[in-house]
């Protein structure tokens, strides 16, 4: 480039980089002075003219929140959900281009605001939603052939580690976010009456086929298939289960396993025993 | 036809249509004819059925793979992961064409979502001539950069969007992808002759062409022209589109349709027009170009 033109440029407009942060400040709630300064006011305000990218940029990314968080939106109604989303594209803008994997921390932002803080259960109906968006787009696998185990030495089998199918998530509850989500669907009975105390809820969620479905799982396989899907090694699972029920099958657990086509790889652990 | 003959066979100059996931079943199931369809590339970086239906229907079409955020002219550079998952993905689909846009999105590792404008300066061309030479190689292939619709122009911008294209293709090799209702609709919002803009694009290098429809807000008193693919190709962009192929050819010509997506049926009348517009000028171009 012409170093002398890049000179006489810099008189005229500040770098190219400190023009980019100074817009993207003003589409997110910072200052637009610095972004305004360099635009035309050709019939229209510099501000206004800022003003029909941020309604995209927001009209986007809040369309995007919906489609992960229908439940939600439902919920709280379409309205505060707007509010809501609003605030959270402001504090944690996309960090990627893929409008999948945006909202990821949407659970964990809900738990903290305000406004919503008394609907109790609504972060982990969220993170629920958030698992079955994950699950829908995780990468395709190739299951592990269960033979694989019976041809390693027994001894190497309680510090083995099972990698399990990407789309699974592991999440429990006090609240019956399971039921909730099943009478927020589209054509769900309204007259079902949620009974909030009806006890934690220990749920798994994964892709089958083109689907992500999730379902209630016992607390003994739910510890011992979240101890697995952390790393930890099949000893330490096995022994966090038996913690909580005593009457755990390793054995069966581990057919279990293998004929819901669970495992895609497996490894000799190097992790330490996993919290519970 | 065989995937890998849909593959290379490249896009013909004919009409096709973007492809939204509301359709994706039915183009699967009936197999409506249309000459090629385009995706958005970022939807089908992740796993799932997305990619699976795509694996399905590039055995029945050319598919072209057009970006939407790669962000060509972020001073930050270009995202290295971003880009490795992209070319994984041009590896499988095996793409007729790949294209992005002449804008920005990221900033400090914020993605806006947005194809936000550039001024056009030397420090510009160069920080966009850097990243299409990167995305090339790792692509492996040519890509087609296309022209964003504006709102807004900046004090300090003295080369023309058009001749600025024009210099990329020539310090790159890329394509061009011009996107007449992006022009029509900047035309208006900026006030440049939307036919001179035409006129200055190297025809030899534009290698597709997209129309959509646009929305009419009001700002202030002012009417702005909003890209938004929200409905049917206006009469004003079929006529800036008819001029645009007499003049670079007959080019594969996609009809876009993003927002309040119409029943396929509407699609495939719009991509009719497009077929009606090509035919009319190639029978008028003696070297009709087959892009």
């Amino acid at each position: 480039m012409d170093c002398c033109t890049v000179q006489a440029e810099r008189r005229l407009m500040p770098p190219l980089r400190e023009l980019q942060a100074a817009i993207g400040g003003a589409l997110l709630d910072g200052p637009t002075e610095a972004a305004a300064a360099q635009i035309l006011a050709d019939r229209l305000t510099p501000e206004a003219r800022l003003d029909i990218y941020r309604h995209h940029v927001f009209t986007t990314l809040t369309a995007a929140l919906k489609a992960t968080y229908p439940v939600v939106c439902r919920l709280v109604h379409e309205r505060f959900f707007r509010y809501a989303a609003d605030q959270y594209i402001r504090a944690h803008p996309p960090a990627g281009p893929c409008l999948f994997e945006f909202g990821s921390s949407f659970p964990a932002f809900l738990a903290d605001f305000e406004p919503c803080r008394h609907l109790r259960y609504l972060p982990d109906v969220a993170r629920l939603e958030w698992a079955l968006n994950s699950a829908t787009h995780a990468e395709e696998f190739v299951p592990l052939d269960p033979m694989v185990l019976s041809q390693l030495p027994e001894d190497d089998l309680p510090g083995l580690s099972l990698h399990l199918d990407p789309s699974l998530s592991l999440l429990s509850s006090p609240w019956p976010i399971a039921q909730i989500w099943e009478v927020n669907q589209p054509g769900a009975d309204s007259k079902v009456v949620v009974d909030l105390a009806s006890g934690t809820v220990y749920l798994e969620v994964r892709r089958i086929g083109a689907d992500a479905l999730f379902r209630a799982l016992d607390p003994a396989t739910y510890f011992f298939r979240r101890a697995l899907n952390q790393g930890g090694c099949l000893a330490d699972a096995a022994g966090v289960a038996l913690d909580t029920d005593g009457a755990f099958d390793l054995s069966q657990a581990l057919r279990d396993l293998f004929a819901e086509q669970l495992p895609v790889d497996h490894a000799a652990s190097t992790s330490g025993p996993q919290e519970g | 036809m065989t995937g890998r003959d849909a593959a290379t066979a490249g896009v013909r100059a004919a009409a096709g249509i973007g492809l939204r996931a509301p359709h994706v079943q039915e183009v699967i199931t009936t197999c409506p004819p249309v000459a090629w369809l385009e995706v958005h590339a970022e939807n089908y970086l992740g796993g799932g059925p997305a990619l699976r239906s795509l694996d399905q229907i590039r055995r029945d079409y050319p598919i072209s793979l057009h970006g939407v955020g790669l962000s060509l002219g972020s001073a930050d550079g270009l995202d290295s992961r971003h880009l490795k998952r992209l070319a994984a993905l041009v590896g499988r689909v095996e793409p007729a064409l790949v294209s992005e846009h002449l804008s920005w999105s990221v900033t400090g590792g914020v993605y806006l979502n947005h194809l936000l404008p550039l001024p056009y300066t030397e420090e510009s061309l160069e920080i966009v001539r850097r990243h299409v030479d990167q995305a090339q190689i790792a692509l492996g292939r040519q890509i087609l950069v296309e022209n964003p619709s504006s709102y807004l122009r900046f004090r300090h911008s003295p080369i023309p969007e058009p001749e600025f294209l024009a210099e990329l293709v020539r310090r790159t090799g890329c394509g061009l992808l011009c996107d007449v209702n992006n022009i029509y609709v900047a035309a208006h919002n900026l006030g440049f002759d939307a036919l001179a803009y035409v006129d200055a694009l190297p025809p030899e290098f534009v290698r597709e062409i997209h129309v959509a429809g646009h929305a009419r807000n009001d700002a202030g008193g002012l009417t702005i022209l909003i890209d938004d693919h929200g409905s049917r190709v206006s009469p004003e962009v079929w006529m800036l589109y008819a001029y645009a192929v007499a003049r670079l050819g007959p080019v594969a010509t996609l009809v876009e349709w993003d927002t309040d997506i119409p029943s396929l049926d509407v699609l495939l009348a719009e991509a009719c027009v497009a077929d009606g517009l090509l035919y009319g000028a190639g029978r008028k171009t003696p070297h009709a170009a087959t892009a």
